[in-house]
């Protein structure tokens, strides 16, 4: 191999990456996006190459897993279009009945078969994290902070107190997750990351708002606090360098950023996702984190709007780095006969549209 | 009268002695389009009502429901449930409602407005409770559902052996608190659909129809012995006894006095409203339209207002507002005080400028005022 060829082959896996086409509109990304881990693998580095390469040309399409552990959503695209979705982003909302710590589980995360399939097919694989504890009952598992028997008074700011129960179950918890995420690290398998999403709920949209999850229940700095213990814990005492970290920005919540230091992408979920606002969103997560890729890690129709074809959301100007839409676990099981967040028409427009990149689109930038 | 004449007379007698045959009557015809964001609804009207008994039985036969899809049955005078369990409920196809006295008073007044979100109805029909016959299953030792949801009854297969397609599942409840909720489970401790999880109940019976061979399915898992085939949990009331309710009656095609849903309108490009909706004199009223047909808006359209005048309001002014569809309902030119448009008859055409052309494409618009009724409002190109 001549040097030229070696130089070169060097910077298409090197860790900082130039953005070859920024996206349109007013702010233009001027910076090297750089992964927050240095010892990123191989295999991540080459993920977050394509990634940067990518942005603001075309979008990475994705899809989450059926509740938890499948691929189930991708099945849907696929027979709607004939193309697989580039991303199935997995949910460890289940770790509690995971056969290998749960003798009645129902589920095994241990078994890493769901996973290695999607992988070796081409797929990217991404994990997220519905961080369920007891409930204040004492028998069922929540997200959802409050002092009801199902709630949980949960409390997230006990990261700072080695001697409490939360910090033990939190410990515990975030090493279970560990153990399931060194398990891809030693197949090779590369992670995009979104744990502790939504923080702020709408807490700083309207008056009377708040958290929805235990983890922003005590406000920006006990979540910090915690984001920032989990990223230690997982990159530097479990070693787990095979994580691209996603942070989810809610409307207006600059206060809740973790740090540059330990955030690799901001992420954006909406189920108002009209190509308008979207838009403005966009720009505006663009302006507070110029030196940071910018996801669409949560979409689909809402309550009161159907989300705006992807075409049309494209056309506006937003350039998201990747989109995942939401499962619809009735549609999936057989008793709806509309998906309820994204159907056939929205999938077959969004690879229609030149601007989406599916599973064989991407198994090949992956393999250049 | 010789002896052909008794039999004769006999028979006719019987004829006419011999109770009704029972019959499920249509008394709505469809399709109506009940949307998104509870915004749909149709009234019931009363005269269906009148000859309606406690214990008869209303039916809602529906298409196109999404997995989120509710429905809901209200009293058309303030639009809140009917009956504290009927406020909403999850659906999974043709969905019931018992009559009672309370109910059959309001029904006879006001009619009853079957609302939600996310389904099509297609019929409705009134049957009389003589077409039903119960056969009860299950009465063991009275379950009282604690508040939190911990407690809940074990009942075997062999309470489900005639439970078919059609069918309905009758709990009978008691002491039931505000807020009662039923949980119906397989032996896994899963909803067996999704309607069933966590469904407010209230009064002495709540009825869960079986429309599909999928929960029936889940319960002979199990096989029609002595083992658990499914969970009844909840919370608020307490569980006496199940039985089995079987439809016996027959279906009547006759539409003579069946009420007509009104023909479904498409707007057309560019509408955002059709139809008539009245604007009283209390500022009651108020019309919301979400951002989504604001999208493709620039500063070259403009949004016309049509309506027709409320003659006995004229006297004491009429008026209509543009707001931000958000929580506060602000001016939508951003001015800090609300701008009213004087009404005279002639249509309101509304210039946008670039900060309410933003707070439409990001919020949506509600219209507010008096004395009128609003007959549309479309964006057309000012080009």
């Amino acid at each position: 191999m001549g040097n030229k060829i070696l130089i070169l082959s060097l910077l298409l896996t090197c860790v900082s990456c130039k953005a070859q086409n920024a996206p349109d509109g007013q702010l233009q990304p001027n910076v090297s996006y750089t992964l927050c881990n240095s010892n990123a693998t191989a295999e991540t580095q080459r993920l977050w190459a394509v990634l940067c390469t990518e942005y603001g040309k075309r979008a990475m399409s994705g899809v989450v897993a059926n509740v938890d552990w499948n691929t189930r959503e991708t099945e849907n695209v696929y027979q709607w279009t004939g193309k697989y979705p580039a991303l199935n982003v997995f949910d460890f909302i289940n770790i509690h009945a995971s056969k290998d710590v749960n003798k009645q589980g129902w589920l095994d995360y241990s078994d890493l078969t769901p996973v290695t399939d999607w992988y070796n097919a081409g797929g990217v694989v991404g994990c997220m994290w519905h961080w369920q504890v007891p409930a204040n009952n004492g028998t069922n598992y929540t997200c959802s902070p409050g002092t009801e028997p199902g709630q949980t008074s949960f409390d997230p700011s006990k990261i700072n107190d080695p001697s409490s129960n939360e910090y033990k179950r939190m410990i515990k918890d975030i090493d279970q997750v560990a153990g399931y995420l060194k398990k891809m690290q030693k197949r090779g398998i590369p992670v995009i990351w979104r744990p502790l999403h939504e923080a702020s709920g709408n807490t700083t949209e309207f008056e009377g708002g708040g958290a929805w999850f235990w983890w922003g229940a005590k406000g920006p700095e006990a979540y910090k606090a915690l984001w920032r213990f989990m990223y230690d814990r997982m990159v530097n005492y479990h070693k787990l360098n095979n994580l691209i970290w996603v942070w989810n920005s809610q409307i207006g919540d600059w206060d809740w950023y973790p740090g540059d230091d330990v955030v690799d992408v901001v992420g954006r979920d909406s189920y108002y996702a009209l190509q308008y606002p979207l838009a403005k969103e966009y720009n505006e997560l663009l302006s507070h984190y110029p030196n940071k890729l910018i996801c669409l890690a949560e979409c689909g129709n809402g309550d009161e709007v159907d989300m705006s074809l992807w075409s049309k959301i494209w056309n506006e100007g937003s350039r998201w780095s990747w989109f995942m839409t939401w499962y619809d676990y009735n549609y999936n099981n057989g008793t709806s006969d509309e998906h309820q967040f994204a159907g056939e028409a929205w999938w077959k427009d969004a690879f229609n549209s030149g601007t989406v990149i599916d599973r064989e689109e991407m198994k090949k930038l992956l393999a250049q | 009268m010789n002896r052909q004449n008794y039999i004769v007379a006999f028979l006719l007698c019987s004829l006419f002695l011999a109770p009704a045959q029972a019959l499920e009557r249509t008394i709505l015809l469809g399709p109506k389009t009940i949307g998104k964001a509870w915004r749909d609804n149709i009234i019931l009207e009363p005269r269906h009502f009148v000859d309606a008994h406690p214990g008869d039985i209303l039916t809602v036969y529906n298409d196109k429901a999404k997995g989120i899809a509710q429905g809901a049955f209200q009293n058309p005078s303030n639009w809140q449930g009917i009956a504290p369990e009927y406020g909403y409920f999850g659906i999974a196809g043709p969905f019931r409602m018992t009559l009672t006295d309370d109910i059959l008073r309001i029904a006879r007044t006001h009619g009853i407005a079957i609302g939600g979100h996310d389904y099509r109805i297609l019929r409705v029909t009134l049957t009389d409770a003589a077409d039903f016959a119960e056969t009860i299953v299950w009465k063991g030792s009275p379950v009282k559902m604690k508040n939190d949801w911990s407690s809940s009854a074990e009942i075997a297969g062999r309470c489900f052996e005639q439970l078919n397609i059609g069918d309905g599942l009758r709990l009978h409840i008691s002491h039931v608190e505000p807020g009662a909720a039923c949980k119906l489970m397989d032996f896994t401790w899963n909803a067996l659909d999704p309607s069933v999880d966590g469904v407010p109940v209230g009064g002495d019976n709540y009825t869960w129809s079986v429309w599909s061979r999928a929960p029936l399915l889940k319960l002979q898992l199990v096989g029609y012995g002595a083992q658990t085939a499914m969970r009844i949990g909840g919370k608020g009331y307490r569980l006496d006894s199940i039985g089995i309710v079987k439809q016996i009656g027959e279906v009547s095609e006759d539409l003579t006095n069946a009420q007509r849903a009104p023909r479904e309108y498409v707007l057309q490009p560019g509408e955002l409203f059709h139809g008539e909706k009245y604007f009283a004199p209390d500022w009651s009223g108020n019309l919301s339209v979400n951002a989504a047909p604001f999208q493709e808006c620039t500063l070259n359209d403009v949004l016309i207002i049509s309506y027709r005048l409320d003659d006995a309001a004229v006297a004491t002014g009429t008026k209509a507002q543009l707001s931000i569809r958000d929580a506060r309902w602000h001016e939508i030119t951003g001015a800090p005080e609300p701008i009213y448009y004087p009404l005279d008859g002639t249509d309101v055409v509304y210039m946008f400028d670039p900060v309410a052309l933003d707070k439409v494409k990001t919020r949506g618009l509600i219209v507010t005022g008096v004395g009128f009724t609003l007959t549309k409002i479309e964006i057309l190109s000012a080009q």
